[in-house]
């Protein structure tokens, strides 16, 4: 049996008959098409591809990659880097250093202005697309704890599409964020990602939701951007 | 060798098409593991593999233009890719023509305005070669745009149409191309029949030309069809496997 798929929507395609701004969509002669491979969601399209671009208000993980005299540039998986002063930044950090951040303001030229970073250490980075990144954090942050208490790993999600990750199995973490990512065109993702977990977690008290209030408040901050679930 | 008599006869080609058949085409998306984009196009003998990075820093960093992302095409023709002496595969007269008009061509189909300050790199190399290999490497590299998520209004497609004994065909391989009277690779929006790109090489009447442009519309709707399923393809796979590993268990 084929399971049911998502309409895959391609560029050039007419999605509303009338102007309306959503991502991976474009307006011409008074009517909205898709400029991305995008897929049908609740309203309109979702995009199923796309690049980053630095937004106000974002909170991403980058990396440090350039030191200046006045503070470092941050490789933001994005074609335009984020600027960060030392002004900004309470610990000293050095070329290569991970960081968890918010985007203060993004001028003109696309170039963002970067504060209030944490510098991330011990753990592991991985590479998704920046458009996938709401269904790896999930209504609520859903999906976010379905991957945090089976496999006992603090996750640190940036909208960029970098995620950081730290604790004991990282590997079945970054296993189910990469199937997240593969299989989000699917109908049933949350139930297959919780069954991939059940059968492979090996975390044998899974950790409790709230034990760690700092990671709470950052998936908090982080649903307030979510919009799709 | 081909002579000029052989290519049509009895309104049959020399491959057995009939004026207005295409060459069995067959385009894979997503081939390249580094690349943000790819695609390999598969069009009769001809084979061409397209890539796309970015957008990104620009190099060399005065081509930058604040406000819009530029273009950097590059066509090239592998030393082993046709029955003819290629030589070295650096940039010649050839590439160089080529891709400058796919510059063009994809300018008109980006929306560039979404990434000022940006460059955008397609690579095509044509791994064999059989006439209309420019078209195919637009064609490819429209599905590698694509594929790497770059906003486009829509998905150019690329297609010939030619003067060969005096009648007009579609599609041209090399000796049509080379023994025939006229050969005009054409590159069109299929969604509004917009035309980004038309080279011709000898001679068309105004009627002739017309007639070309009448085919090349038709027909593109079969090489946009394939480009489609080119990019739906990969996500239809995982569905499949989802599906199938779920009747395995239940079975």
């Amino acid at each position: 049996m084929i399971k049911h798929m998502k309409e895959i929507i391609l560029p050039g395609k007419l999605v509303a008959n009338e102007p309306k701004k959503i991502p991976g969509c474009y307006i011409e002669d008074g009517k909205t098409y898709a400029s991305t491979v995008c897929m049908s969601g609740e309203d309109y399209v979702v995009p199923l591809k796309g690049v980053y671009i630095p937004k106000t208000g974002d909170l991403v993980v980058g990396i440090i990659k350039e030191e200046r005299f006045n503070g470092y540039v941050i490789e933001l998986n994005s074609p335009y880097d984020g600027q960060l002063s030392t002004r900004d930044s309470r610990e000293e950090l050095k070329m290569g250093d991970v960081i968890y951040a918010k985007i203060l303001a993004v001028d003109e030229t696309k170039e963002a202005t970067i504060v209030d970073p944490r510098r991330l250490w011990g753990g592991e980075m991985m590479e998704i697309e920046h458009v996938k990144v709401p269904r790896v954090i999930g209504k609520n942050s859903s999906m976010l704890g379905l991957i945090r208490d089976a496999t006992n790993t603090t996750l640190f999600v940036g909208r960029n599409g970098y995620v950081y990750l730290k604790g004991e199995d990282t590997a079945l973490a970054v296993e189910a964020i990469l199937r997240i990512c593969r299989e989000s065109h699917v109908p049933g993702l949350t139930e297959r990602i919780s069954q991939m977990l059940r059968e492979q977690s090996k975390v044998k008290t899974p950790a409790q939701a709230g034990k760690n209030e700092q990671e709470e408040q950052v998936s908090k901050e982080q649903t307030v951007n979510t919009r799709y679930g | 060798m081909v002579e000029k008599e052989d290519l049509l006869k009895d309104g049959k080609r020399r491959d057995g098409r009939g004026l207005t058949d295409l060459r069995p085409l067959r385009i894979n998306a997503g081939v390249l593991k580094k690349a943000n984009g790819s695609a390999l196009v598969e069009w009769g003998k001809n084979k061409v593999l397209a890539g796309v990075y970015g957008p990104r820093e620009v190099f060399p960093k005065h081509m930058t233009d604040p406000y819009r992302a530029i273009i950097a095409a590059r066509y090239i023709m592998a030393p082993f890719s046709g029955i003819e002496e290629h030589g070295r595969s650096g940039p010649n007269r050839r590439s160089t023509e080529i891709s400058k008009v796919v510059k063009n061509v994809f300018q008109n189909a980006i929306l560039t305005d979404q990434f000022p300050g940006t460059m955008i790199e397609i690579q095509m190399e044509v791994l064999q070669s059989d006439g209309g290999t420019r078209v195919a490497a637009i064609t490819a590299a429209a599905v590698a745009l694509a594929d790497a998520g770059i906003p486009m209004r829509d998905i150019p497609v690329g297609l010939s149409a030619g003067k060969v004994n005096g009648e007009i065909l579609i599609d041209l391989d090399k000796y049509e191309d080379n023994l025939g009277q006229s050969d005009m690779p054409t590159v069109i929006l299929p969604r509004t029949g917009e035309i980004l790109l038309s080279q011709l090489d000898g001679m068309l009447t105004r009627e002739e030309i017309s007639k070309a442009f009448d085919l090349i519309l038709e027909h593109s709707k079969i090489v946009s069809e394939k480009q489609e399923a080119a990019l739906i393809e990969r996500y239809r796979k995982v569905s499949e496997e989802i599906g199938e590993g779920e009747a395995n268990d239940s079975g």
